[in-house]
């Protein structure tokens, strides 16, 4: 097989430069064969065996469309460059391909799963990908920063180091915030047998907070009995489920999970993020042996979908002008969300414009899949490697993308600083506070 | 343990307050917690602006807050809320803070007689636990504790705590070692990556937790000292309630679950997933949450799972009090269901919280939901009227009565029924 012409700028990443000095034959011959041998089954040798190398993946790649059609950025290359020879050549491959394959899998695709679609097979690359991932955790390949995230959902059960007392006084701060605009605003800590238990991610403690001021307007004004963890097992996030390290992912969603039982609720619903509902919904639950969550589940599409269609949140004014949104592969694409996004899109929006492609086939945000917790060294290639979206949200005119998921939220707002489309990006809960009805009774 | 036999079983109905008028008395009323022996209810309420207080029994407390959280009884009926007065907080017992008032406190925790309350704290930055206001002396900065346990006299208190400040991105000095145990103050000597699942004894000689050294490198620590197996994972150790030295923890290999006693293999049928291990009370048997295939969830007792499965899942196990059936609540298609060796008992409910036993083990009580509605369920059949909010059942020490406390239509009652005509 011909070797790909790859062209990439020079990326200093120090986990990855320290961690393949370390690297010794032997020990890449025993963990990739570890891995390979026990740890995948029918669903790889299936994959392995179906593909015809058609090369059909490549359009659906963001990655492949925006770097001008480079081969290397296509779906069939990051395999053949990546699990293929590990498994041709039983584990036999060096230090430097271990390097190439970290910064494959780890950098260069989101695992968003749009080439599965493309597939004449419905071969899902992606999960092949984060076989390689796998792979370069148990290796100690991880990028830096993506790898501090996992550390600190190792240490913490967070994803942003937040302490416990940091998290509880934030609820508290915003509950404050919250009763500015609805004097019983509460966010109940710990209320068992509540009907709800809420939770987040990480980052909203750290730099989001006004996001869980608002959610305790929009439960008091839906009249909802909720809760939220005060301890260990609030945060519904998990990029070590991206990074590889499936014991840690599984610990923390088992605590998630374990904590909504313990409070005796009915349901979880979380916020505006896509990976944390793959994580919470799929692929913790898959690992822990539960077929879906002990719990059940919903992510806040689906929430305010309810909350909207019954009409428990009435709308007083909705938002002018054009706005548009960005469909969260995990949620849509992965859940089949796009059309209760769109309805509560065109409840709360004058003018919802839509993107094209949409629904499951919208690119992704290109920040999803661990790949914008790769860091700043990563950052230019990452946006820059998604020109298509950029061009895509250009095309609506709007002046406004909504983002419920947090990595396209913060992947969008690199795309629309970087190519300049003078756009705001925003959750559909800030929406929602803007044009919902606070009943008179509950005004300040 | 506080001797319950001297609380009223008497008195076989007491409205004890009426909580329908407290809405209109204060801005916001929030959702209440009632006293042990069932004398007293009560709930944070919102006065004013910045203005809180605890309504009990419909009176409040003389001085307002300006911020009030965890509103519980101690095991001894008084009443605790974390409180907050000039950006400083502390704990208020009966309407009193504490002496002393710290930057944060939070997770407290009782003594079985509840004599003591012991708490996290925050003061400059550094982490400590504090027991009725003493806070432990440690030659150690903490910069974070992430979870404690405590013997039931609350005499040994175990806490996972960082010891190693840490920088952003600093991987080098985590793989080190950032976290140790911290046992009534005095650090283990060594630091390490992560540690989960802190145990302690009941006698408190004895401190157990689960060590991550590496993705796939788990074990369990007995103070201090590594089993010498090494796990793919593992998940919280438990003591033997007869013998400190013996600590038991589930334990993956090769992709399966076993369980483990002191690093060597006792359950070897190998699950899915083994979950919340629990030993009888002489310690003769232990009951788990099994997987025994994908979704197919139960109770296995001494490594034989139930016949029985459930879709979806089953909390963790406990046993009557005389240690011989072992009873689990369990949920499939959407309902709750309450098994004992593997039977279900009764009908499918929307909710049901742990039973307690009659002396001789033969009943068991316990509250359930259906339709909005809450009931005590013994053995599986309805046994009170529908109340709107009800709390778990109480027997007295020898098992001939039952404390119900319960709200119907915002009046709290506290009612003594006789556990034979349940």
């Amino acid at each position: 097989m011909k070797p790909t012409v790859v062209k990439r700028d020079l990326v200093e990443d120090y986990a990855i430069d320290e961690g393949v000095k370390k690297l010794t034959p032997e020990r890449i011959e025993k963990v990739v064969n570890d891995v390979i041998d026990n740890e995948t089954a029918g669903r790889l040798w299936t994959y392995l065996n179906t593909c015809i190398h058609c090369g059909l993946c490549a359009e659906a790649c963001q990655w492949y469309i925006s770097n001008d059609r480079d081969v290397s950025y296509a779906p069939v290359t990051k395999v053949k460059d990546t699990i293929w020879p590990m498994i041709e050549k039983k584990g036999k491959v060096d230090a430097e391909f271990i390097k190439r394959a970290a910064v494959i899998s780890f950098t260069e695709c989101s695992v968003c799963r749009r080439c599965g679609m493309y597939c004449p097979f419905g071969i899902d690359i992606a999960y092949m990908l984060l076989m390689v991932r796998r792979i370069c955790a148990r290796l100690d390949m991880v990028p830096l920063y993506l790898q501090d995230t996992v550390h600190s959902h190792a240490a913490t059960m967070n994803q942003m180091w937040v302490k416990p007392d940091e998290w509880i006084d934030t609820l508290q701060w915003q509950e404050e915030e919250a009763q500015g605009y609805v004097p019983t605003s509460r966010i109940p800590l710990e209320k068992e047998g509540a009907e709800i238990m809420y939770s987040v991610i990480g980052p909203e403690p750290k730099f989001l907070a006004q996001l869980l001021g608002n959610i305790s307007v929009i439960m008091k004004v839906a009249d909802q009995d909720w809760t939220m963890p005060a301890y260990a097992g609030w945060d519904n996030s998990n990029m070590a489920m991206y990074s590889g390290d499936f014991e840690v992912m599984a610990r923390v969603e088992r605590l998630h999970h374990e904590t909504a039982q313990r409070l005796k609720v009915k349901k979880i619903v979380m916020g505006e993020c896509g990976h944390a509902f793959r994580g919470a919904e799929y692929d913790g639950p898959t690992w822990l042996g539960w077929m879906s969550p002990p719990i059940p589940l919903i992510h806040a599409i689906e929430f305010y979908e309810e909350l909207l269609r019954t009409g428990r949140i009435k709308i007083a004014k909705k938002i002018e002008g054009p706005v548009t949104v960005q469909d969260p592969c995990n949620v849509v694409r992965n859940r089949g969300l796009g059309d209760k996004l769109r309805y509560i899109m065109n409840a709360v929006c004058e003018d919802f414009v839509d993107v094209s492609p949409n629904k499951r086939f919208n690119y992704c945000c290109n920040a999803g899949g661990g790949v914008i917790n790769c860091g700043p060294p990563w950052k230019k290639k990452r946006v820059e490697g998604n020109r298509i979206k950029a061009e895509q949200l250009k095309r609506t005119g709007a002046h406004t993308v909504v983002t419920p998921c947090h990595n396209c939220h913060s992947g969008i707002e690199d795309i629309v600083d970087t190519f300049k489309l003078g756009m705001h990006v925003k959750f559909f809960s800030e929406l929602l506070i803007e044009a919902m009805d606070i009943p008179a009774n509950l005004k300040a | 343990m506080v001797n319950i036999q001297k609380w009223d079983w008497n008195t076989k109905e007491k409205m004890v307050a009426d909580t329908t008028g407290w809405p209109n008395q204060f801005e916001d009323v929030q959702e209440p917690y009632v006293s042990p022996d069932g004398e007293k209810i009560a709930s944070i309420v919102k006065q004013g602006e910045g203005e809180y207080s605890v309504c009990v029994n419909g009176e409040t407390w003389e001085e307002p807050f300006e911020k009030l959280w965890s509103c519980r009884f101690t095991p001894d009926g008084r009443v605790s809320v974390m409180s907050s007065r000039d950006m400083e907080w502390t704990m208020t017992v009966d309407g009193e803070p504490w002496e002393t008032a710290y930057e944060y406190i939070w997770d407290p925790k009782f003594s079985a007689d509840g004599k003591l309350i012991v708490a996290t704290v925050k003061q400059d930055d550094i982490f400590g636990i504090v027991t009725n206001g003493t806070t432990w002396e440690c030659p150690t900065e903490l910069q974070s504790i992430s979870s404690f346990v405590m013997t039931p006299d609350a005499q040994t208190v175990a806490a996972i705590a960082q010891t190693v400040p840490l920088g952003q991105a600093d991987v080098d000095t985590y793989y080190k070692g950032t976290w140790s145990i911290v046992v009534n103050g005095k650090p283990w000597e060594n630091n390490y990556v992560n540690l989960y699942g802190v145990a302690v004894s009941d006698d408190g000689s004895t401190v157990a937790a689960e060590h991550r050294a590496a993705i796939t490198d788990h074990t369990i620590l007995v103070n201090g000292v590594p089993w010498s197996e090494m796990y793919s994972c593992t998940w919280e150790p438990m003591f033997h309630p007869k013998k400190n030295d013996e600590v038991t923890a589930p334990v993956r290999q090769g992709g399966k679950w076993y369980l483990a006693t002191n690093g060597r293999i006792v359950w070897d049928r190998g699950y899915v997933n083994i979950l919340n291990p629990r030993y009888n009370v002489d310690g003769t048997k232990i009951a788990a949450v099994v997987a025994t295939s994908f979704a197919k969830w139960t109770v296995a007792v001494d490594d034989k799972p139930w016949s029985c499965t459930f879709g979806e899942c089953v909390l963790p196990p406990c046993f009557d009090s005389q240690g011989v059936t072992a009873v689990a609540i369990a949920r499939d298609s959407g309902k709750w269901f309450m098994v004992a060796d593997g039977k279900v008992i009764g009908d499918p409910c929307d909710n049901i919280w742990p039973p307690v036993f009659s002396p001789d083990g033969d009943k068991m009580f316990y509250k359930i939901e259906k339709n909005g509605k809450f009931y005590i369920a013994v053995n599986g059949k309805i046994a009170t009227g529908a109340y709107d909010m009800l709390w778990d059942p109480i027997l007295s020490t020898n098992g001939a009565d039952v404390l119900i406390r319960g709200i119907e239509d915002g009046k709290y009652y506290r009612r003594v029924v006789a556990s034979a005509a349940m």
